[in-house]
């Protein structure tokens, strides 16, 4: 029961060593599972280092509490993982047995610098268990607390069961008499602090407690987005998503007073025991919510309609370039109803326009393998720039290929503006339900800039409306330490945000920069 | 006068019916700590019914003879004579055994939930899955138990493994048996099993080592199961035991971290009187040598490693407790006295596919020979050119011989792999085998189907070493199979469809439909009369 089995891994070659204990339900068929754990490094500033100590410590006091009960009808599985992420990482790959992909493979062979060496390497558990269905990850740095905040966005925006949250919630309040807030955001307990985002209105306004509220929710919302959008797990728990384990980290915001260990124990046997009457997996649809306040929550009707309205309007808008590239309008020459006369037909270049797309869509997967290689992370000022120009050179050599100036061939700008708005819609829809916060951030970052984009009749201007789509698109290639980190994530994590960006979102702004330098007739 | 006949009668028929056959019951208990400080207790009662033989299938058309029993459960042996079982084995089990800790159990059927298997004789008149089905309804009856969904989908026939316990009897005509075998590991065992389980017993729960059968008590057990056990013993005749096992932790409730233990501690009663009925009443307590444990009251009959109480000549109340001066150390290895150990895994995640994973462990330093038994629902289907035996990284498929497979049909029968393994000494193998979960009807998906669904343990029997035997293709007979090995359940997820919404149209429908019926029913049979006031007596 307490067979406590070590195990290393190397990731970025860091090898580390899980401990782990799996006490077995009295008369359970052993094929269930709760997982506590408490990660060797808290989440403070996103695993900076200092240690989980506390938070170990009631993982351990709480191993030794539960044994006495014969209530339980599920496993207890007691993880102490090394590091932030990268050691629950492990165990939960290895004790799911997921395939380490190939991917993982290839760049530990082909790197030769130590920084992108990405091999992993896992013991296998000596000690099984069933299927996980709820796990708590227990994040307690200081010497005692004073709220205790909930995180829960998992990788990719996946999100917890809001059941689960709801309950800690509930019985921290309750049994434990602890306040609960949203992260670690407490400027909500305290109402004669405002924002200081807020400095900027007039004294009056800052201080109506209406204004206030408004800036607190904004502000958990902002972060929510934070997370989510780039899919950043917020804590250890956003690892167990992907194997469909509902799982939320609880964290201590470290205080002088008054909460300690047995507050933080009780609340965590009772959620234990919350989750140990469970007869089946948290199901009901309550896995999109958007977290406004401690006790407040968006549901997804009242959310989903601005995203889904933008792309729809960028739909209509293709469809309505699509239209206008077929129909050319003649003023009626006399005062004979001939319709026919009035409009007349031409022919789309829906092949070239489609190359086109296909063409930035290469490029962004060159770009994808080009920024992944060790020689780009090595000297990222250098090559950076270079990128972006390489980015540049494409739409005014496209803009060099001739093209058709006649009456019954529609102008290649407007078909590929059309194709192009078309994709990005059905991009923002499909992205919606899979992580909302990234649908809301592109229908941002397209809506507006790909309604807009079409050719001038100066050809300055044109130009410099290129420059500006081609900023928009390779602007991610400046901001050296998060590039860096979406593709940590990626390679480690298999978070989808940086293959995205490449593959997806840079095709898509670059189609506008080629629309705008496209001759105009 | 009439009181006197009715008498005179039901003893005539009392010895009449003794006279027919004689019968015997005996009961004991064994009581074991165990090297992790648990106890285990195993209850035996044991009814023979000397004289008698299973009933031949081919009589099934005719009436059968008329049934008198004293101490023999009658409803059990009415359903045995209706359905001619030659051989029965029911157990009712909760928990996963741990082999690694508690070794061997007393009985050896130990897998999770319910298990049921019989051997009966072949007859055209009534075919034996007919009357398969008969029996697994009726013991559903009799037990309380979900039996009855024991049906073709799970119903087996691993003949390598499952081997009569008893005789066979061989009847004129030259009646083949058959086995028929069945799991249900998601029965959930209690007290609603044990009640008709006591009813059964001859005392019931009031009197003997029975009594001490305290639902209260065996029920916060870490592990319990009870059992039935139908054989046919030859000349001696018919032979019933129940049995009832369980594995109690007096670590658990103690402060001190002693490991005592005594009848009123575990199962909060001692014996108060003895059972008339039994012939014999034995508890045995056993302990291992190197340690010395104090027992009360001092035993009748003792060896180095067992002691023996004659219940029925005994000062009663009877409660043996068992002492040990020195606080419960956890051994940091336990060393195991099974010559293999396993576990089994379901990995992957997704909903679609998955690969089932065995780890096996021989702790000899012999080749150990065993035979592997997997039975799966049909919605489990194995990849079987995918089975790969990997021995520290090689594959070393040539272990893997005598695979025998019966292909899963969809929606009706279920697979059963059945292969012989040969484990080098002191090694660690792996096997492991692809697997695609099926794509169910909604109308299959269990009430609770969220859960996912639960998978039947897998059957590991040692073979015995045969020092004459090079060739793993050897014919498997009976006398070489060692104890049988029950992995843990698996549970998995299939692809299941959110059955929420349904659910609430039907609640809103049937509300709606309530509603509605109520109010037209109401207007229907109320019969509306005008009334007309006589202003006159209003007046007054």
């Amino acid at each position: 029961m307490h067979l406590n089995r070590t195990w290393s891994t190397e990731v970025k070659n860091i090898a580390g060593t899980n401990a782990y204990g799996v006490l077995a339900s009295p008369r359970g068929p052993r094929n269930e599972a709760i997982v506590i754990s408490a990660s060797w490094l808290s989440r403070t500033g996103e695993g900076d280092g200092t240690l989980n100590l506390r938070g170990v410590s009631t993982v351990l006091a709480l191993a030794r509490f539960l044994k006495n009960y014969s209530l339980w009808a599920k496993d207890l599985v007691f993880v102490v993982s090394d590091g932030y992420l990268d050691g629950m990482h492990a165990w939960l790959n290895v004790y799911h047995g997921a395939q380490l992909s190939s991917r993982y493979w290839l760049a530990g062979k082909k790197s030769t610098s130590d920084r992108t060496s990405t091999d992993l390497k896992a013991e296998p558990l000596e000690l099984t268990s069933g299927v996980i269905w709820t796990a708590l990850s227990i994040d307690y740095p200081g010497h005692s607390f004073s709220h205790l905040g909930l995180f829960f966005e998992g990788l990719n925006g996946r999100l917890p069961n809001q059941d689960l949250m709801n309950c800690v919630q509930r019985i921290s309040r309750g049994t434990g008499g602890v306040p609960v807030t949203v992260y670690d955001h407490l400027e909500w307990q305290d109402p004669a602090t405002s924002p200081s985002e807020l400095s900027f209105l007039p004294s009056p306004l800052r201080h109506y407690p209406g204004v206030q509220d408004f800036a607190h929710r904004a502000k958990i919302i902002a972060r929510h987005i934070g997370y989510q959008a780039r899919g950043r797990a917020s804590g250890v728990h956003g690892l167990y998503h992907k194997f469909r384990i509902d799982a939320i980290t609880v964290f201590a915001i470290p205080a002088t007073g008054p909460h300690g260990f047995h507050a933080l124990g009780r609340i965590v046997e009772s959620s234990l025991r919350t989750m140990n009457n469970l007869l089946e997996r948290l199901h009901a649809s309550f896995f999109f919510f958007i977290i406004t306040a401690p006790d407040r929550f968006m549901k997804i009707g009242s959310y989903l309609p601005s995203a889904i309205l933008i792309s729809v309007a960028m739909m209509f808008r293709g469809l309505q370039c699509w239209v206008d590239a077929r129909w050319h309008t003649d003023q009626p020459r006399s005062e004979k109803r001939d319709y026919s006369t009035w409009f007349s037909t031409k022919s789309r270049p829906v092949v070239p326009a489609l190359a086109a797309m296909l063409l930035t869509h290469l490029l962004g997967a060159i770009l994808f393998f080009a920024s992944r290689s060790s020689w780009f992370l090595g000297d990222q000022k250098l090559y950076a720039p270079t990128f972006a120009l390489a980015i540049l050179t494409v739409p005014f050599a496209l803009s060099q290929i001739p093209h058709p100036r006649d009456e019954i061939t529609a102008p290649f700008w407007l078909v590929l503006k059309a194709f192009n708005l078309c994709f990005a819609s059905t991009v923002i829809s499909t992205i919606t339900i899979l992580n909302f916060s990234l649908a809301a951030l592109l229908a941002v970052t397209l809506g507006f800039p790909l309604t807009l984009s079409g050719p001038s009749d100066s050809k300055l201007l044109s130009r410099l409306k290129c420059l500006f789509y081609v900023f928009l698109a390779s602007a991610w290639l400046f901001l050296h330490q998060e590039t860096r980190e979406a593709i940590w994530n990626w390679e480690i994590l298999s978070v989808w945000f940086a293959p995205f960006v490449c593959l997806i979102y840079t095709p898509l702004v670059l189609q506008a920069a080629i629309v705008c330098v496209l001759p105009c007739s | 006068m009439r009181l006197a006949l009715g008498w005179f009668l039901l003893s005539t028929l009392f010895v009449s019916g003794y006279a027919l056959s004689s019968e015997t019951f005996s009961e004991s208990l064994k009581i074991t700590p165990l090297p992790d400080g648990r106890v285990s207790t195993t209850f035996s009662f044991n009814t023979v019914l000397e004289g008698a033989s299973p009933r031949d299938p081919c009589s099934l058309t005719s009436q059968d003879a008329s049934q008198h029993y004293i101490l023999f459960p009658l409803t059990l042996g009415q359903i045995l004579r209706e359905y001619a079982v030659t051989e029965l084995h029911l157990s009712l089990n909760a928990g996963s055994w741990n082999y690694e800790r508690w070794g061997y159990p007393e009985e050896k059927g130990v897998g999770t939930g319910a298990e049921l298997w019989a051997w009966m004789g072949v007859d055209e008149s009534k075919s034996v899955d007919d009357r398969w089905k008969g029996l697994r309804n009726a013991l559903a009856g009799l037990f309380c138990a979900s039996l009855g969904s024991l049906d073709e989908q799970r119903t087996t026939s691993p003949d390598r493994v499952f081997f009569p316990q008893g005789r066979l009897p061989k009847w004129s005509g030259n009646v083949a048996h058959q086995l028929r075998h069945a799991s249900l590991p998601s029965e959930h065992v209690c007290t609603e099993n044990l009640t008709p389980f006591l009813k059964l017993l001859p005392c019931k729960s009031l009197s003997g080592i029975a009594s001490l059968l305290n639902p209260h008590r065996v029920f916060d057990a870490d592990w319990h199961g009870m059992g039935v056990h139908v054989l046919w013993l030859g000349e001696a005749g018919v032979q019933v035991r129940l049995t009832f096992q369980s594995v109690m932790d007096p670590l658990r409730s103690s402060r001190n971290f002693l490991r005592n233990w005594s009848l009123q501690s575990l199962f909060g009663h001692s014996i108060e009187r003895n059972c008339p009925a039994a012939s014999s009443s034995a508890i045995h307590v056993t302990f291992s040598s190197t340690e010395n444990p104090t027992l009360t009251p001092q035993p009748q009959t003792r060896s180095s490693t067992e002691v023996r109480y004659d219940v029925l000549n005994v000062e009663k109340p009877l409660d043996i407790a068992m002492q040990w001066r020195d606080e419960f150390k956890y051994p940091s290895i336990f060393k195991s006295s099974l010559p293999i150990s396993v576990t089994r895994n379901l990995r992957g995640f997704t909903q679609a596919s998955g690969k089932l994973s065995l780890i096996l462990k021989n702790h000899r330093s012999t080749p150990q020979q065993l035979i592997y038994l997997e039975t799966m629902p049909w919605f489990i289907q194995f990849y079987l050119h995918t089975l790969h035996a990997r021995i520290e990284g090689h594959i070393r498929d040539d272990i893997i011989s005598d695979i025998s497979y019966n292909a899963a049909v969809a929606h009706s029968r279920p697979t059963t792999f059945q292969a012989v393994l040969r484990l080098p000494p002191n090694s660690v193998t792996h096997l492991t085998m692809d697997l695609d979960k099926a794509f169910l009807r909604y109308t299959e998906h269990p009430p609770d189907a969220q859960r996912g669904w639960d998978l039947p343990p897998a059957v590991l029997i040692p073979l015995n070493f045969d020092p004459n035997d090079n060739n793993s293709s050897h014919i498997l007979n009976e006398s070489r199979l060692g104890e049988p090995i029950y992995t843990s359940t698996l549970l998995v997820d299939v692809a299941t469809p959110d059955f929420s919404m349904p659910y609430n149209v039907i609640i809103f429908t049937c509300s709606l439909v309530a509603f509605i019926f109520g109010s037209v029913f109401n207007l229907l049979t109320r019969k509306f009369v005008v009334l007309h006031l006589d202003p006159n007596r209003q007046n007054n």
